[in-house]
């Protein structure tokens, strides 16, 4: 998988591509800035882009802004958001223009590298990864009427890697549970919370983030 | 001029009008029916008239040239004989009898010298100067053309009639000096007349009222002129028609002119009477308010403007202590200023045309002295006032800045750098473990979950100095995440759209204390979290349902959060009781 890697930090791009090629990705190349990011965009066949949210040059929200049009520009390229504090109002932002092909992760979420690649990869085979931190906060949100305590804590666990985007199969192999099992409490989940059933495993990310957000 | 020689002056100026009052009346004794002597009025009372305001003028205002042309203009009537008038002074017929042709040439040249000076008061009037540079060349070309043309014309009828050789040209030269003379004479009453109307119309409100009675006075002139004249040209043959009486009967109207001057002035003492109307009103007492109104009223001028000079600040300002800078030397504003110049108290700023009544300004500056020093104390404390909340919100503006640098400076520094000492180690990490080296792997995993926890802990830190989705999305979504982060349950209402950060900053850390005392001290087990945007103000609204109790007084962080809503121009409230738990309202304008 051919990936574009863009930060303004070189030490932290070149780290971040030796631990990508060792778990088998190919880096296209590497961008300082949204410009510098643009030019291999339009030059490379890349599959997936890995951007910090600050660049320069306010060092605010220009990869969020960069990360959101390049999503309407190139639906075909896969977008992973990287950052040193996540909000569960930019993961919405992200998600709500597409659940496919799209990931809002902590930087720090590289002190598993296993677990990251995951992501990495899901998210560059179309799925979609959702910082556990963003989930967390959300799940463990004081609500005044709290459906979600009625969860029992293995439905809790399982809607929290939902909202962070991992497939039903992956989900049962986290889990390690029999996916028949992972039915059953998915849909106990569904008619705990009153929430619609069905929709594909992507677009469930979303809908189970707002439920969390607004419940 | 010495008080006696002016007196003399006068004697011999008032004795012309007297002896020329004389002569002609004279002629009229013993009065019979047919000729009443008052058909005399209009050879005497135009000159006469005057005379006497030119007399008054001067007296009361020596050093304004209006007094001098008006006596000049009265005498040149009384004396002279003028191609307007088309007739002999009475004196002149006189003087003609015992000077004979000597004063006939006297009137000639110099006689149509008053009409010169009518222009010249017209043009200079009230303050006496000439405005422009066209004015002054007009005047001056025109009191040197008149009497160069009457000697022309005097020398080539003096030669016609004496009939020197070459009749015919001498005849032709002295048809091109009438009709030169007359077509200069034409073109220079119209030019002297556009600029009049200009001169009007460039007036300021307090100019105009001065002028005024003299430019209207040449209405009736005007309308009881040019008809009059006209009917001299074409009813010529008539032996006697109304028009010609009243051609006859015109110059009468030129008195109008003095008579108005005379208005004029006693206009100004009714203009010293409102500075006694002033100065009453002061004494009843007139706030600092009421002082530009009061004087704006007895000056006439509506665009009158008090300003204060703060000492302690080194400017000027207006009562609401805001800084003024006072007009430039040649802007079409005025400025009097009160008091030491070096250490003045105010100053009067006002229409240019108010300079001519300098007088009155004075004056009335002089009568509101004392009260504009005592309302230059509370401009002042307002001034002082206002310095001092700009340096307020200077400082929390420089704060909010200094938080935002601290937290980059972690971001760009600190935080990258961990996350990249987090690559390498797991990068070490997976040599070990391609070594088969589990010790190290092992050692090598411990410092990275001890590196996870450290950015951690900063990403906390980080948050707490500046939260970033303040600046990335706004108020609505840092309060959410605020709320989202909270052990009690926060419920976020309301919409308030992008603000400038500045409010953001203020009303988001409103919310955020807020949120932690109500975590801290509530004991209660919700938040509600109320924005709002609405008429020009933004607010932010927290209630939870505690034991209440909070108090500013008590100096919690509320003090320190009622400044920072002050410095943005905003307010805080807080209600605390036992029963009802605490609400904070801050509200800030935001335009």
């Amino acid at each position: 998988m051919r990936v574009i890697l863009a930060d303004d930090s070189v030490l932290f791009r070149e780290g971040l591509a030796r631990v990508l090629e060792a778990a088998g990705f190919e880096i296209a190349g590497q961008a300082g800035n949204v410009e510098e990011l643009d030019r291999l965009l339009a030059a490379e066949n890349a599959e997936l882009v890995i951007l910090d949210i600050r660049m320069p040059p306010t060092q605010t929200d220009e990869g969020l802004v960069a990360a959101k049009r390049i999503r309407h520009q190139r639906p075909q390229v896969a977008v992973l958001l990287l950052s040193h504090h996540v909000e569960s109002h930019h993961a919405i932002d992200l998600l709500s223009q597409g659940t496919d092909r799209v990931g809002y992760l902590l930087k720090d979420r590289v002190s598993d590298l296993h677990e990251f690649v995951e992501a990495v990869r899901r998210v560059g085979m179309g799925g979609s990864a959702v910082d556990p931190m963003v989930v967390s906060q959300l799940l463990g949100r004081k609500r005044a009427r709290n459906l979600v305590d009625d969860l029992s804590e293995r439905e809790k666990s399982v809607l929290a890697k939902m909202a962070e985007g991992l497939s039903n199969d992956a989900i049962a192999t986290a889990l390690r549970i029999s996916p028949k099992t992972l039915e059953a409490h998915i849909g106990a989940i569904y008619s705990k919370l009153g929430l619609e059933p069905g929709g594909s495993e992507h677009r469930r990310v979303l809908a189970v983030l707002n439920y969390l957000r607004s419940a | 001029m010495k008080t006696w020689q002016r007196s003399a002056f006068q004697a011999i100026v008032l004795a012309i009008p007297a002896l020329v009052c004389f002569v002609e009346l004279q002629q009229f004794w013993p009065p019979t029916f047919d000729r009443p002597p008052l058909i005399a009025l209009d050879d005497l009372l135009p000159g006469s008239a005057f005379t006497l305001a030119g007399l008054i003028a001067w007296s009361n205002r020596p050093s304004n040239r209006v007094g001098v042309l008006m006596i000049l203009i009265g005498i040149g009537l009384l004396l002279g004989t003028s191609p307007i008038l088309l007739q002999p002074s009475p004196l002149a017929e006189t003087l003609t009898l015992v000077l004979g042709n000597w004063w006939s040439f006297f009137l000639v040249v110099f006689g149509s010298l008053w009409a010169v000076a009518l222009l010249h008061l017209l043009l200079a009037f009230p303050s006496g100067l000439l405005g422009s540079r066209l004015d002054r060349g007009l005047v001056a070309f025109l009191y040197l053309a008149v009497p160069v043309l009457g000697l022309i014309a005097v020398v080539v009828t003096l030669s016609r009639l004496s009939g020197m050789t070459g009749g015919d040209v001498v005849v032709r030269l002295e048809f091109l000096a009438y009709t030169t003379g007359a077509l200069v004479y034409l073109a220079c009453l119209l030019l002297g007349s556009a600029l009049i109307v200009r001169r009007w119309f460039v007036a300021g409100s307090a100019r105009r009222r001065s002028m005024a009675v003299v430019i209207w006075s040449l209405v009736p002139i005007a309308l009881a002129f040019a008809p009059a004249h006209l009917a001299r040209f074409f009813a010529a043959d008539a032996s006697s028609t109304l028009w010609l009486e009243l051609a006859k009967g015109s110059p009468l109207f030129l008195a109008v002119m003095p008579a108005g001057y005379l208005v004029a002035m006693l206009r100004s003492t009714r203009d010293l009477t409102s500075i006694a109307d002033l100065v009453v009103k002061l004494s009843n007492g007139l706030l600092p308010a009421e002082l530009q109104p009061a004087l704006a009223s007895t000056l006439h001028d509506p665009s009158l403007e008090v300003v204060y000079w703060l000492p302690t600040l080194g400017w000027y300002a207006d009562l609401e202590g805001r800084p003024v800078s006072l007009p430039a030397q040649d802007s079409p504003r005025a400025v009097s200023v009160l008091g030491d110049p070096a250490d003045p108290i105010a100053a009067l700023v006002y229409d240019s045309s108010l300079r001519d009544e300098d007088r009155l300004v004075d004056t009335a500056a002089a009568a509101v002295r004392l009260a504009l020093e005592n309302a230059r104390l509370q401009v002042q404390l307002r001034a002082q006032l206002d310095e001092v909340r700009q340096s307020r919100a200077r400082l929390v503006e420089a704060a909010d800045d200094e938080r935002r640098r601290v937290e980059r400076d972690l971001h760009d520094g600190a935080q990258q750098q961990l996350v990249t000492l987090l690559l390498s180690l797991q990068l070490a990490k997976a040599g070990a473990l391609d070594r088969s080296d589990a010790q190290s792997a092992q050692v090598l995993d411990e410092s990275i979950e001890s590196l996870r926890q450290a950015l951690a802990e900063l990403r906390m830190l980080a948050r707490g100095i500046h939260p970033t989705i303040l600046v990335e999305a706004g108020l609505l979504p840092a309060i959410r995440s605020l709320g989202e982060r909270c052990p009690m349950e926060v419920e976020v209402t309301g919409e308030v759209g992008r603000l400038e950060p500045r409010l953001e900053a203020a009303l988001y850390y409103v919310a955020a204390e807020a949120i932690t005392n109500a975590v801290k001290h509530s004991q209660g087990h919700r938040i509600r979290v109320d924005v709002g945007r609405s008429s020009g103000w933004a607010s932010v609204d927290i209630t939870d349902d505690g034991v209440g109790g909070a108090d500013v007084s008590k100096g919690s962080g509320l003090v320190g959060l009622s400044d920072r809503v002050a410095a943005v121009g905003g307010r805080l409230d807080v209600r605390s009781n036992q029963s009802a738990g605490t609400n904070l309202h801050a509200e800030v304008p935001c335009g």
